[in-house]
């Protein structure tokens, strides 16, 4: 593609002079085609360029030009790439502010940062930092002086806004502060999204982007309801041709349903690979503390990883539930013995249980709402009620 | 930046500072020999905010790392076992004298293992002292400003412990580690953002006996079983059970709420005997006064309440944090310098 460099930068011209913003995009996308091409690996391209191409947009195509250098060198030098990709940014930053009133530059940006996101993580995994998250780090400051030139673009009209640009930024941004563990860095950004006009006007896919991370911090605050909310989003408008993003969300959604009451259908897991929680269902739904916490162990790592070992763990109380209404269904009466749930514990597994410790059990159930009824301390009886004593869990708020 | 001074001060207050203060009197209690008024004795570099028209400190006005070192444990041993004055009055010094050791560290841009070793005992100091004056007025103790400041502390070490690998830490620094990650747990009880801490740390610092415990607490605390965090609380060692009892008060407030809703009823009671011991008072005095702030009913021979669901006192803030009699106990048998500075965990 392009033959020499003086193609190439002429190509870039005409598109700078039509204000094409796709096109200049995939000028400097370190995904397009024109990346194999050996003619644009130029360690000192200044003067050519300079020559060929109008500022702001040569300083952009000079740094750009630099990191085909690095990647393209024998042993190829990710942390000049990515030091050389930060540069472009800056260029970029000079750019949207010189170009007032005007957004078809937006792609240029969102390019750039897209793809210095993605060297510095590649520098992180290599191990170039002292620190680990510290690339990462520094390349989300970078993406935010970009972000904070869009966010106060408040004087052009709606629909020459750079505004319209946020979301793709905060996107990037959640994927970093996700990926080096700042959550509370999220907080201003959902702010500055959810006070904007556009909430709605943004493209579809960057929505979902969005919804799938603002979701998952919702999980983390403990704010399961909003997270179901924004995770069923994510998960209703993700197109079928993308199951790997659809099991990233379930990985989500499926504990936060739990939670919520809703057990998931074994033949949904098993389409995206998470029969985990299938087996974590099985036990959940019998009520089998033993079983349960053998799974969890057995899966300890992958929930880790994934950061909802706490969300897993939370569902004890569901499985402590779940047994108890089972004692309560082969008991058949509405004043049960708490002996008879001790016994129950134990026998699936809380070998330890004292009968003080059943009691607080029961306690916390019926003060969450998960059981109708009260507590009888000098009859050690749980007197149940009589019309629906453990309400399904999804009507318990 | 860059330029990094390097302190050359052999002395616990530079030349300086010394000979100003002694000139104007603004000596401290502990600085005076034996009491005596306005004889100097042993002077500590006093706590100054580096603010703007400050002159940049001189090598000779910071103090060397050994130096800050013997000023930690001489604050930490002589001045906190002195007995003369109470204390909170004790408290005060110390802390402010320590404040300015962790300036020092600041201003000198010490390493992480330097950092380590001088805010490990600071971190052990504020917790106790939290818990020790928990019962004070605000004008003797503000707690809120020692929670600033322990967390501030906890969190710069945390950041230290994650920049240094766990491989190259020998045993005993080891367990250092593993005791301040469960004193940030524990203080932090009931945040899922210490918890998440806890899950991501390498397992030679979470298979420590005494982190492990301090763990299962607070996910039980997570997950709603407040029986096994009380008696798991009863089992912490010294600063750690004293630093879990600052919580108790919280917890009990939870459980008496649980309470009302579960045992709701107005012919039942439940024996004074079984909520004494879950809640961990020792005197049962203490336990009706409590029920009697959240509106819990009494029999009449006292032994035994009512819960009623409608009755208990929502509004009622949580109850200040008292010193607990089973901490107590624990902190008797220590010998405390060895604790604050972390000879012996």
């Amino acid at each position: 593609m392009f033959g020499t460099l003086q193609n190439y930068l002429s190509g870039i011209q005409r598109a700078w002079s039509a204000a094409d913003g796709d096109s200049l995009a995939s000028f400097i996308s370190l995904k397009d085609k024109h990346i194999m091409n050996r003619n644009l690996y130029v360690e000192n391209p200044e003067n050519t360029v300079e020559r060929m191409l109008d500022p702001p947009i040569d300083e952009i195509v000079c740094a750009h030009l630099k990191v085909l250098y690095y990647l393209g060198m024998e042993s190829r030098d990710f942390m000049q790439a990515y030091r050389q990709q930060s540069q472009c940014i800056q260029s970029v930053v000079k750019m949207l502010q010189q170009l007032k009133e005007e957004n078809w530059c937006l792609p240029i940006m969102y390019t750039t940062c897209l793809d210095l996101r993605i060297l510095a993580q590649k520098c992180e995994d290599l191990g170039s930092s002292s620190k680990p998250g510290e690339i990462l780090e520094k390349a989300a400051d970078c993406l935010m002086s970009c972000f904070r030139v869009c966010a106060a673009d408040n004087r052009s009209s709606d629909d020459d806004t750079k505004r319209l640009g946020m979301l793709n930024l905060v996107n990037q941004l959640f994927k970093v502060y996700f990926r080096i563990n700042k959550l509370h860095l999220c907080k201003p950004l959902i702010r500055a999204i959810d006070s904007s006009n556009f909430k709605d006007s943004f493209p579809l896919p960057e929505q979902i982007t969005y919804k799938y991370f603002v979701g998952r911090k919702a999980m983390f605050d403990s704010d399961y309801k909003s997270a179901d909310e924004f995770l069923s989003f994510a998960l209703r408008n993700t197109p079928r041709n993308f199951p790997r993003n659809k099991r990233l969300i379930l990985i989500y959604l499926v504990p936060v349903k739990m939670l919520l009451g809703y057990l998931p259908k074994k033949q949904n897991l098993e389409r995206f690979d998470l029969l985990q929680f299938h087996e974590l269902a099985v036990a959940l739904k019998e009520g089998n503390v033993r079983k349960f916490d053998e799974v969890i162990q057995r899966h300890e790592i992958f929930f880790i990883k994934c950061g909802i070992y706490l969300l897993v763990e939370k569902l004890k109380f569901i499985v402590y539930r779940n047994l108890f209404k089972r004692v309560y269904i082969i008991k058949q009466t509405h004043q049960l013995d708490l002996r008879a749930f001790q016994a129950a514990l134990q026998f699936v597994g809380e070998t330890d249980m004292s009968i003080d410790e059943t009691h607080c059990i029961v306690a916390n159930l019926i003060f969450e709402g998960k059981i109708k009824g009260y507590i009888s301390y000098s009859h050690n009886k749980l007197v149940v009620s009589k019309q629906n004593p453990f309400p399904p869990l999804n009507t318990v708020s | 930046m860059t330029n990094q001074i390097k302190g050359t001060c052999e002395l616990f207050c530079p030349d300086a500072e010394a000979k100003l203060r002694i000139k104007e009197r603004l000596l401290h209690y502990y600085e005076l020999k034996n009491g005596e008024k306005n004889v100097p004795g042993q002077l500590v570099k006093a706590f100054a905010r580096s603010a703007a028209g400050v002159k940049a400190p001189r090598a000779k006005d910071l103090r060397t790392e050994i130096c800050l070192q013997r000023t930690v444990e001489y604050l930490l041993k002589d001045i906190i076992l002195d007995k003369r004055r109470s204390y909170n009055f004790i408290y005060d010094f110390i802390f402010d004298r320590l404040r300015a050791v962790r300036q020092e560290v600041v201003m000198q841009q010490y390493n992480e293992r330097q950092t380590l070793k001088l805010l490990e005992p600071m971190i052990i100091f504020l917790g106790y002292s939290r818990y020790r004056l928990c019962e004070e007025q605000i004008d003797n103790f503000d707690a809120k400003i020692c929670n600033q400041h322990l967390q501030e502390c906890l969190k710069r070490v945390l950041c230290c412990y994650d920049d240094i690998d766990v491989n190259s830490l020998n045993l005993s620094e080891l367990n250092r580690r593993s005791f301040v990650e469960a004193i940030y747990l524990l203080f932090n009880l009931g945040t899922t953002e210490a918890l998440n801490r806890a899950l991501s740390l390498p397992t030679e610092v979470s298979k420590n006996e005494t982190f492990d415990l301090a763990y299962r607490i607070a996910i039980n605390y997570y997950q709603g079983n407040f029986y096994r965090a009380l008696v798991g609380i009863q089992k912490l060692p010294h600063i750690l059970s004293a630093i879990a009892a600052l919580k108790l008060q919280t917890l009990r407030r939870k459980v008496y709420m649980v309470f009302a809703h579960a045992y709701t009823s107005k012919q039942l009671f439940v024996p004074a005997t079984f909520l004494c011991k879950l809640f961990l008072y020792e005197d049962v005095r203490n336990l009706l006064e409590d029920c009697k702030y959240y509106h819990i009913k009494l029999s009449e021979d006292k032994s035994s309440l009512q819960f009623q669901k409608s009755e208990f006192n929502i509004n009622a803030v949580t109850l200040k944090e008292t010193h607990e009699s089973f901490v107590e106990k624990k902190l008797t048998k220590i010998y405390l310098p060895e604790v604050l500075l972390l000879k012996r965990v």
